[in-house]
């Protein structure tokens, strides 16, 4: 019983400043000091270190799900709508929630890892020692690398998804190249372009304010700090997975649809 | 300078130190002796402000520091340079940047009159040949000796503060890290060194507190250290006539 009580005291405390963490990385985005170096070097680290895996996985993909798409729907006749359903798939829920994960196992674990190690090796403490705010020097630069790259990187590979599937399409399944473009066109429209584009925001900043906590309150040598950068992980597929389920009915609310 | 009054602390439900009272001058050299977590650390960050105690006072000449604000305590830091264990150098930055980080923080000193000043300070050591070294690329002995160089790189401290600073090193490179302690003491700064050696403490302090439990159970000169009858204490002053094992 009192260890239950414990283990919730702990846990209402982790969320605030959990809590905490997130509202002041946001608000740290808009006031000075500003760390312009970091930033870059935090951006550099998260976008160009992550493309080579994310153009990996995103073409493999792309052509994964053209191929499972055309065997399926080979059989009910309907092939020539092979582009319309990866376009909308991979635009408004496979592009953005793929590229998250993998940002989240790349990027957030070493941020995860980084920051923990900083923890244990005192070099918070000393950055605080010497005046400056962690949250400033490690926390807002990482956020801010984040919410910039990870939308880009959707882009980059919701593209390059698409080529994959357009390869399967038209030299696979033998289906009409022009067609493919059109019906790709078709599904281009404001609305799965914008339920596409907002996720990758709110999927980074979370990444990075969840691997950044873990980060900061790493303790225990080095078993906590493998436990911490697993935790991280975790939690960050967790939150991507749950925040996909909830903009997807916010998105298709305002956006006027129905299910 | 530092006084200590009736302070307790604990990392969540394990009490690490209850209700010690102390207080340190200026120009003391002391020693804080005691096992592992039984809490010498946590009295050097709970001096800096870098933790909270659960109850009690600190005082920093004089004044309160328990309540004070993050940016508040930035003035009572600047009287301390503090060494962390092994050095805690930032790893992303090269010696020159570690040693440079606290003069880009403090001063407004021109890109010149940085890499002036840094290399001062690190002839004072003997490594101004490292500076584009990186940390990885240091012995032990070397993260110690850029460290405390780092720590005193902005101002002059009124008292250091050092964690554990010859741990790990072998006796030839902990000799010179006790050198170096000793020398910068010697226009009459006090320090607190944390420590499990012994060996060294006798070599560089004057007054000795010993830890047990969370709490000091021992605080006094090195004579009196020497005929304590505290089993731990005992225990700790066998490294001075170590016989091996049979």
């Amino acid at each position: 019983m009192r260890i239950g009580t414990q283990r919730i005291r702990e846990l209402i405390s982790d969320l605030q400043d959990f809590y905490l963490l997130s509202l002041n990385g946001l608000l740290g985005m808009v006031r000075q000091p500003f760390y312009y170096r970091d930033t870059v070097e935090q951006m550099d680290y998260a976008g160009s270190g992550s493309l080579f895996i994310i153009l990996l996985i995103s073409l493999f993909i792309g052509m994964a799900l053209s191929l499972q798409l055309s065997a399926e729907l080979s059989r009910v006749g309907l092939k020539i709508y092979t582009g319309k359903v990866v376009g909308i798939s991979i635009i408004r829920e496979i592009g953005p929630v793929l590229t998250a994960v993998v940002f989240a196992g790349r990027v957030g674990s070493g941020m995860a890892s980084e920051l923990g190690s900083m923890v244990l090796g005192h070099q918070v403490d000393t950055l605080r020692v010497f005046g400056v705010d962690p949250m400033k020097k490690l926390v807002v630069p990482r956020i801010l690398s984040a919410v910039v790259m990870l939308p880009v990187l959707t882009i980059i590979g919701d593209a390059v998804s698409l080529f994959g599937a357009y390869y399967i399409a038209v030299f696979v399944s033998h289906q009409s190249g022009a067609f493919y473009w059109s019906s790709i066109r078709d599904v281009l429209v404001y609305e799965n372009v914008l339920a596409g584009s907002i996720k990758p925001f709110i999927f980074g900043y979370l990444i990075a304010c969840i691997s950044c906590y873990m980060g900061l309150s790493a303790k225990g040598g080095a078993i906590g700090l493998r436990r911490t950068t697993t935790k991280a992980v975790v939690v960050s597929f967790i939150a991507i997975i749950v925040s996909d389920f909830v903009l997807t009915r916010v998105l298709l609310y305002v956006l006027g649809f129905t299910v | 300078m530092i006084e200590f009054d009736r302070v307790s602390f604990s990392y969540g439900p394990r009490p690490v130190l209850k209700e010690i009272s102390f207080s340190i001058a200026e120009n003391e050299r002391v020693a804080i002796l005691g096992g592992s977590g039984d809490g010498k650390t946590t009295i050097l960050k709970l001096v800096l402000g870098l933790l909270r105690p659960d109850s009690g006072r600190i005082l920093i000449d004089g004044e309160e520091i328990t309540q004070k604000a993050e940016d508040e305590l930035r003035d009572i830091r600047i009287r301390f340079s503090i060494v962390f264990q092994e050095g805690a150098l930032f790893d992303s930055l090269s010696v020159k940047e570690n040693v440079a980080f606290p003069l880009r923080e403090y001063t407004r000193m021109k890109e010149e009159e940085i890499d002036q000043k840094v290399r001062e300070l690190l002839r004072r050591v003997g490594l101004e040949e490292a500076i584009a070294l990186m940390p990885e690329e240091l012995s032990g002995g070397m993260h110690r000796r850029v460290a405390i160089m780092r720590s005193m790189a902005a101002f002059e401290p009124r008292m250091f503060l050092y964690d554990e600073p010859t741990s790990g090193l072998d006796p030839v490179s902990a000799d010179v890290i006790c050198r170096l302690v000793l020398h910068l003491s010697q226009k009459g700064t006090g320090f607190i060194i944390v420590t499990h050696k012994v060996f060294d403490a006798f070599k560089l302090a004057e007054r000795f507190m010993f830890l047990k439990a969370g709490t000091i159970v021992f605080d006094g000169d090195k004579g009196k250290m020497l005929h304590s009858t505290i089993p731990e204490i005992e225990i700790f002053l066998r490294e001075l006539n170590f016989t091996p094992y049979h």
